[in-house]
């Protein structure tokens, strides 16, 4: 399903990122790191007055040859970025939406951990697990 | 954007200019030499008109031209560019070359620019005109040609891009770089100049329309011919020139020709006059194109490099790329030729004066005012009527057009033929191309307006003929003017580019043309602030085919990036490491190594480390190539300190070319060991330890454990530590512990106190722990690893410095070779030993770094260290706790200084090993055992004051040396079969259970303080002979020990103290610990009751008046506890014996004792033991022991008195008030009575239940070990306080495990307590003494009359009121049935008063009246404290009963 997928903190350094271990890993890191900057367009071009009931979900960030790269941004900043395979045509927007949904909330859960403290890179074995899921998936 | 020195409109214009040729004869050509410059170039400078031309349109309107510039060039023959429109390789070289001789300037004013959380440093011009709309181009151009600073933002690409656009060749589609005119110059110096003129004239005719040439192209057909006599000022004669320009104005006619005068100079008289030279700008860069070969060889990569002879660069033209290259080299090469030939070192137009200048610019005025703009002007009119005519439907152009194509005008062509070719080429002479040529004019000339419409209905043409390259060319140009007209009467047709763009490219294959038109497009979109668009453009013109192009076009687009209105600071970072690795590609490493610094800043510590370590290590390598070292090894350095996420083998790699870079950079320069990043120290868990490494067990002998670096820091257990040394420190200083007071410290570490200098001791190591650790996943391999120091010699006056290793002041270890597995912590121990005192600071560590393969084999190790190892150092830097003291200390975060590697060198002090033999390591308790202990002076100065304090002072003694008792066995071996306790030579055996001998000891002869202080803190002087202890001398003293008295593991604590025999260093003494664990297992039970015996033992009464009053029974019962120990067989009491102050135990008076002397006692078992103790009052507090049992063993000597003493004093000490009370009872006679009036009536009260009697228990154990019986002794005490209250050896055990209650207010005494009725009913002891039968007649008497002693003592030690009441209770039936028999006679109450202890006899009668058996005891006898009035009497314990016979003698 995703090639990467990616937990950018508010600050905009990652929390975690994982792509398909056989591709190169650098390249999706260049990859996410660029789309944060169209991510905080979107958020920007929303609005502060919007800012409350704005969709989390960013849609389609950017295409590229080979991949679409898509954002979610959480209320608190955190940004998801998940970049699935250009000839992958069964993903639809919903199904994107849905990862996106199981990613915040296993994120969530990651937070609620009372030994995790915020700003450290995830290493949650459960939300590990939850993205490998995801991955799969494609494979 | 980088921003431009042109504004995009003077860009636009100079992009497409007015061509014109020159045509020189050979005379001309060497008139023009004498500068240095051909005749083009010496044109060049002054091709800018500064003053307004106009002109006619066809609709008559006057039209401005404004600021013109016309390009001037020599007529070359030879086509450029074939029409494919892929640049040829030549021209690639040449672009390069531009691209790489431009940098950016070094040192360059920095430019910020803040986006967002970023703050990025672009090092290229800060004259950043941010508004860079068309309004303020002039304000911008001004300020730049004013500013020193000439040189643009990224002038590489400007660089570029005008060597692109100047070498675009002339296409046949459009007309724009086609000449328009041709300038014939001819020298006045010619024999005959208008032959001359009329030659020229022919050629240029011969070139244009022979057909021979396809290059160069021109214009129109009539092309305009400007007839220019030049003349040389310095030799030729000026009328001579006049008069034949006379004749050309004749002619030619005055407008088609000019005499130009030059060289004015002569050679003699310009030396000092300073000429400004307008060339250099526009010379420089062609003369540098014209030596291309000079510049390839750093520049040029892959298979060029080998294919590039360094003999000429139009040799290389081996790949057979396309044949045209070698020309246009060539071309660009002649253009410039002539100026390049002595120019290195000649400047240009040394024979001009500014007159000449002038002359030039008035020259070029005159010939674009009256000769080019008429003929242009001509030309297009003519064009206009053709067309309007051609088409005879009207005057007005736009109406015609309209109505031309709104016929819908069939091509001539077929359509399937066009169809096929895309490329379709109209002949020269087309009428399509009349409209195209009339708009170009119109473009030059900068009536855009028209320009626009003929552009549009050119397209509209071309698109109706499917002529692509046509149309695509009308499309760039239309939207060019578009762009280019003033007031801006439409918008910017954006997709007019973009539709040209893609037509050029996919269409027409023409990249060459599609990069034109990118170009032009982008610079047009960023002056409309659509930045992101003309990033998309730039973009997408990014190609595999050629690198450069595309890396100057991503650095392009990063910079659109940045300048959009929200920077996208990501996307110029990646787009800029996109271009820098297109620079690599394209072998611009500079340019690359820019590009990736300049990302950098982006991706710097923001946790994008995998990125960052790319970015890094593409600097690194980049660097290095550029021969800058120092940056290839400090960004090689940030992958591998950075915590890296990298793969192992990519990590290896990494560290591979660190090390060879690395190896490079030392190679040339080796003044100072640079720092290395790896492995990492952790160096705040550095610890120093100062001291021999001790080794813990040699043979049989157990080193004191002391501290050792294997040791982990405990706060509690220092403290413990510091505590004892503290107790032996004011022990040895007589009580007083000195201000100064330090404790030692042996191993610093993170927690310890580091605020002070460590004191070392000269020719003692010092051992440092350093902690490595390696992040990578790769092995490293240290060697040679050292540490690194300073000296200050501290004897000195002039402070020394020593660095270096020399040995003879400090020795350093090295460590050949130490392996770090991958992630591994590990520990390196490093040492010192100074021979010198001083001050010593310890700096870092020097090591050679090595990487192994990642293969690990154990065997590599050496060739691996062999090939690829760097030396260099780390600094070990330790911050200091942080200070939290004051205000500003709490509100800021300052760091206290930690000098735990900077020690003191002191001269030499003592050292003591202290070594132990036959130490056991489980015991029983109260187990005695003797082992030996050997104190060693290792040191060469004499040791002296040695003491010992520890946790346990109970469990051992050295033996009492005051006593006169030689220090028996000297040899541990002969121990074996030795007791430890010293038996009597000849036991007195016959007599069990008699009176044996009694000692009086005082506790003093026990090395403890008077009056039980000193027992507390367990400091004792160690006996040795001299007090001193030699260099090198060591002797062996006797140690016993005695197994706690609970069970389980005990830790104890020794901490030996000592000093240095020669006073006045700077450590005051020294200090050495040793921690024992001893396993104690259960053995005895002992438990003892103590009683008052009723009745006093006449013989006794007999002998000592006194002591009618003591006497007590002392039950002791003991009980084997040790059930689960399989070892141990049985226990024997060997002896039991007392101590006390007043009592000594009497005589054993349980029968079971008479028979043997020793009981067995086997597991589970009691065995009770009761004996009589009497009392015995001596003056001094001496203890009495008082062996019983089977007095073999002398207990008052050591070791058993010294354990007895050493015991765990009782929890409520009694013994100052005991000697008080003994005073008191010793004055009784003075009647001062006990205590006085400061007595308290508990304590009184109290007071006559006391004892104080310790019980000694010794016993034998019979235990079992390896099949071999042995005989264990040991001890136990119990101290009996109150009588009738049980002690047990055991209790206090019990006590110490209760819970203790934190308590945070001090406790309250407590309540003064009325004495309990029990206390109170043990005042008065009675006793009555009567014969036991009594015989009587009672036929001759019937009353029996017998005499009855009550004896009264009075057990306390104040005046007691006593009443004795002999009356028969009758009110219970019982005793009226059984007392009704017999009646006391006389006195039935007696009122009387008891002194303190003092003993009264009643003497009662009692009347029998029949014969027997009686209960006398039924006297009752109520007591009172004489002085407490207000207390009712209490009844005293009754006496037993009391049975009299009277037997009726008959």
């Amino acid at each position: 399903m995703a090639v990467c997928i990616a937990v950018i903190a508010k600050e905009n350094y990652p929390l975690y990122i994982r792509s398909v271990p056989t591709q190169n890993e650098l390249k999706f890191h260049y990859t996410v790191h660029t789309s944060l900057d169209v991510v905080e367009e979107k958020i920007s071009a929303v609005g502060k007055a919007m800012a409350d009931q704005r969709e989390l979900y960013l849609g389609l960030l950017y295409p590229t040859e080979d991949y679409k790269v898509y954002g979610y941004v959480t209320n608190s900043k955190v940004k998801f970025v998940i970049v699935v395979d250009s000839s992958n045509t069964s993903l639809r927007d919903n199904e994107i939406r849905s990862m996106f949904r199981k990613l915040h909330n296993s994120f969530t859960d990651v937070m609620c951990n009372p030994f995790y403290n915020p700003g450290d890179t995830i290493q949650s074995k459960a939300f590990d697990g939850m993205v490998s899921a995801m991955m799969v998936q494609a494979s | 954007m980088a921003q431009c020195v042109q504004s995009v409109h003077e860009f636009i214009q100079d992009s497409f200019v007015p061509m014109v040729a020159v045509l020189c004869s050979e005379d001309a050509e060497k008139v023009t030499r004498k500068n240095n410059l051909n005749f083009s170039e010496l044109l060049r400078p002054f091709c800018r008109l500064t003053s307004e031309g106009h002109m006619r349109d066809p609709n008559n309107q006057v039209q401005v031209v404004k600021n013109l510039r016309i390009s001037v060039n020599n007529v070359v023959t030879r086509p450029s560019v074939p029409a494919s429109g892929t640049p040829s390789l030549a021209q690639r070289l040449l672009l390069s070359e531009v691209v790489s001789t431009c940098q950016p300037a070094e040192g360059g004013v920095a430019n910020v620019i803040t986006a967002g959380d970023y703050d990025l440093n672009i090092s290229d011009r800060s004259l950043k005109a941010s508004v860079p709309w068309y309004r303020d181009w002039r304000d911008t151009l001004t300020e730049l040609s004013t500013s020193k600073h000439y040189t643009a933002t990224t002038p590489w690409f400007e660089a570029y891009r005008e060597t692109f656009l100047q070498s675009m060749p002339a296409a046949d589609h459009e007309f724009l770089n086609h000449y328009l005119a041709c300038l014939l110059v001819v020298s006045s110096s010619e024999a005959v100049p208008v032959e001359k003129f009329l030659k020229l004239s022919q050629e240029q005719h011969r070139i244009q329309h022979s057909g021979e040439y396809t290059n160069p192209k021109w214009f129109i057909p009539n092309t305009l011919k400007y007839y220019v006599l030049l003349h040389d000022m310095s030799q030729g004669d000026e009328h001579r020139a006049d008069s034949v320009y006379e004749d050309m104005k004749q002619r030619y006619g005055a407008q088609g020709c000019y005499l130009l005068k030059v060289n004015s100079r002569t050679a003699a008289a310009g030396a000092d006059e300073q000429i400004p030279d307008p060339w250099s700008q526009y010379l420089h860069k062609s003369s540098l194109q014209s030596q291309p070969n000079s510049f390839l060889h750093p520049t040029a990569n892959g298979s060029l490099v080998n294919s590039l002879d360094s003999t000429h660069p139009l040799q290389l033209d081996t790949s057979g790329d396309t044949p045209g290259s070698l020309d246009a080299l060539r071309a660009v090469a002649v253009e410039t030729k002539a100026g390049t030939a002595a120019a290195a070192a000649a400047s240009h137009g040394a024979c001009l004066t500014l007159n000449d200048h002038d002359r030039i610019r008035q020259f070029i005025q005159e010939f674009t005012f009256r000769g080019l703009l008429p003929h242009i002007e001509k030309n297009i009119r003519q064009l206009n009527d053709q067309l309007v005519s051609r088409k005879g439907l009207s005057r007005s152009l736009f109406s015609a057009t309209k109505k031309w194509f709104g016929g819908g005008k069939v091509p001539e062509k077929s359509i399937a033929e066009l169809k096929n070719t895309s490329g379709l080429l109209y002949p020269p002479e087309a009428p399509e191309l009349q409209i195209r040529k009339m708009a170009d004019l119109c473009f030059l000339v900068q009536h855009y307006e028209l320009a626009y419409s003929c552009y549009h209905t050119a397209k509209k043409d071309f698109l109706s003929d499917q002529a692509m390259l046509y149309a695509a060319g009308a499309l760039e140009m239309a939207a060019v003017s578009a762009f280019l007209q003033g007031g801006a009467p439409r918008p910017y047709p954006a997709h007019y580019m973009d539709t040209a763009i893609q037509t050029y490219r996919d269409v027409c294959k023409n990249m060459h043309l599609a990069e034109r038109c990118a170009l032009l497009s982008a610079e047009i979109l960023k002056s409309q602030a659509k930045f992101s668009d003309a990033a998309t453009l730039l973009i997408k013109m990014t190609s595999e085919d050629c690198d450069l192009r595309s890396a100057l076009l991503l650095e392009q687009a990063a910079h659109c990036f940045i300048n959009m209105r929200n920077p996208m600071v990501r996307k110029f970072a990646f787009h800029m490491i996109l271009a820098g690795h297109r620079f690599s590609k394209a072998g611009q490493k500079r340019h690359a190594l820019r590009c990736y610094c300049q990302a950098m800043q982006v991706y710097k510590g923001k946790g994008w480390s995998l990125a960052e370590d790319h970015i890094n290590f593409t600097i690194g390598r980049q660097s290095f190539t550029l021969r800058q070292p120092e940056n290839a090894v400090s960004a090689f350095r940030h992958i591998l300190t950075n915590e890296s996420q990298q793969a192992s083998s990519q990590q290896a790699a990494f560290l591979r070319e660190y090390l060879y870079v690395y190896k490079n950079v030392t190679g040339v320069c080796d003044v100072a060991l640079p720092q290395l990043p790896l492995p990492y120290i952790n160096s705040s868990a550095t610890r120093v330890y100062f001291g021999h490494e001790r080794r813990l067990a040699e043979g049989e002998k157990q080193a004191a454990t002391h501290v050792s670096l294997d040791q982990e820091f405990d706060r509690d257990l220092a403290a413990m530590w510091r505590d004892l040394e503290e107790q032996v420190v004011a022990s040895a200083n007589r009580g007083v512990v000195p201000a100064t007071f330090q404790a030692t410290q042996c191993c610093l570490n993170s927690q310890t106190d580091n605020l002070r200098f460590p004191l070392a001791v000269v020719e003692e190591p010092i051992i440092v722990e350093v902690v490595f650790r390696n992040p990578l996943k790769v092995p490293l391999v240290l060697s040679d690893v050292s540490l690194l120091w300073k000296f200050t010699l501290k004897d000195f006056s002039r402070p020394q410095d020593a660095t270096k290793q020399s040995d003879d002041i400090i020795a350093t270890e090295v460590i050949p070779e130490f392996f770090l597995n991958p992630e591994e912590t590990k520990v390196a121990r490093l040492k010192l030993l100074p021979h010198q005192t001083g001050q010593l600071n310890i700096l870092g560590l020097v090591y050679n770094l090595a990487s192994t393969p990642s293969t690990g084999g154990t065997t590599v190790s050496s060739s691996a260290a062999l090939k690829s190892d760097v030396r260099g150092r780390q600094d070990l830097e330790i911050q200091g706790p942080r200070l939290n003291q004051t205000k500003e200390e709490k509100t800021s975060v300052s760091h206290g200084p930690d000098r735990r590697l900077d020690p003191t060198i002191t001269p030499p002090m003592p050292l003591l090993e202290v070594f132990f033999l036959q130490f056991p390591t489980a015991l029983l308790c109260g187990e005695i055992r003797k082992a030996y202990v050997e104190f060693c002076n290792v040191s060469g100065v004499p040791l002296c004051g040695l003491r010992v304090v520890s946790t346990h002072p109970d469990f051992f003694t050295f033996g009492s040396s005051s006593l006169a008792t030689p220090l028996t066995p000297l040899s541990p071996t002969s121990f074996e079969n030795c007791s430890a306790y010293k038996t009597l030579a000849t036991p007195p055996g016959a007599t069990p259970g008699s009176v044996a001998a009694v000692t009086l000891v005082s506790a003093g002869d026990f090395g403890l303080g008077e009056g039980g202080s000193g027992t507390s803190n367990g400091v004792a002087e160690i006996p040795l002979e001299d007090r001193v202890l030699k260099p090198g001398q060591s002797t062996q003293l006797p140690l016993w020990l005695r197994g706690p008295d609970h069970e389980g593991v005990h830790e104890i604590n020794f901490l030996f103290y000592y000093e240095s025999a020669v006073k006045g260093g700077k450590i005051s003494h020294r200090v050495l610990r040793h921690t024992v664990f001893i396993c104690a297992s259960r053995s005895l039970c002992v438990r003892a009751t103590a009683c008052r015996s009723n009745t006093l033992p006449e013989e006794e009464a007999e002998e000592e008046d006194e002591r009618r009053n003591g006497s007590m029974l002392v039950f002791v019962d003991v009980e084997n506890i040790n059930t689960n120990e399989a070892g141990v067989r049985e226990f024997h009491i060997a002896q039991v014996s007392s101590s006390s102050k007043q009592w000594r135990l009497h005589r054993c008076i349980n029968p079971a004792e008479d028979k043997g002397m020793l009981t067995n006692i086997r597991g589970g078992k009691h065995v009770s033991c009761d004996c009589q103790a009497s009392y015995c009052s001596n003056s001094v507090p001496l203890c009495l022991f008082s062996p019983l049992v089977a007095p073999q063993i002398i207990s008052s000597t050591t070791p058993c008195a010294d354990f007895f003493f050493r015991r765990c004093p009782p929890s409520d000490s009694r013994r100052p008030p005991v000697a008080v009370e003994t005073q008191g009872r010793l004055s009784r006679s003075q009647g001062a009575g006990p205590g006085g009036g400061a007595e308290d009536l508990t304590s009184l009260v109290r007071k006559c239940n006391e004892v104080d009697l310790d019980i000694i228990v010794l016993w034998k154990a019979f235990v079992v070990e390896d099949n071999k019986q042995v005989i264990l002794e040991g001890q136990l005490h119990v101290a009996l306080q109150t009588i009738g209250k049980e002690a047990c050896s055991l209790t206090q055990k019990e006590e110490a495990q209760e819970m203790v209650l934190l308590k945070f207010k001090p406790e309250l005494p407590p309540p003064m307590t009325r004495p309990s009725m029990e206390q109170l009913s043990h005042l008065i002891k009675t006793n009555l003494h009567y014969p036991e039968s009594y015989r009587h007649p009672f036929i001759h008497k019937s009353l029996c009359l017998v005499p009855v002693t009550l004896t009264l003592s009075n057990c306390s030690l104040a005046q007691v009121d006593v009443i004795i009441d002999l009356r028969h209770k009758t009110t219970s039936p019982e005793s009226l049935e059984v007392h009704g028999s017999f009646t006391w006679l006389g006195q039935t109450q007696y009122k009387l008063q008891l002194r303190a202890q003092e003993v009264m006899r009643v003497p009662l009668r009692a009347c029998f009246l029949h014969a027997g058996v009686y209960n006398l005891g039924t006297p009752r006898v109520f007591a009172k404290l004489a002085d407490q009035g207000a207390m009712c009497e209490t009844s005293q314990q009754t006496a037993t009963p009391a049975l009299i016979i009277i037997i009726n003698d008959t």
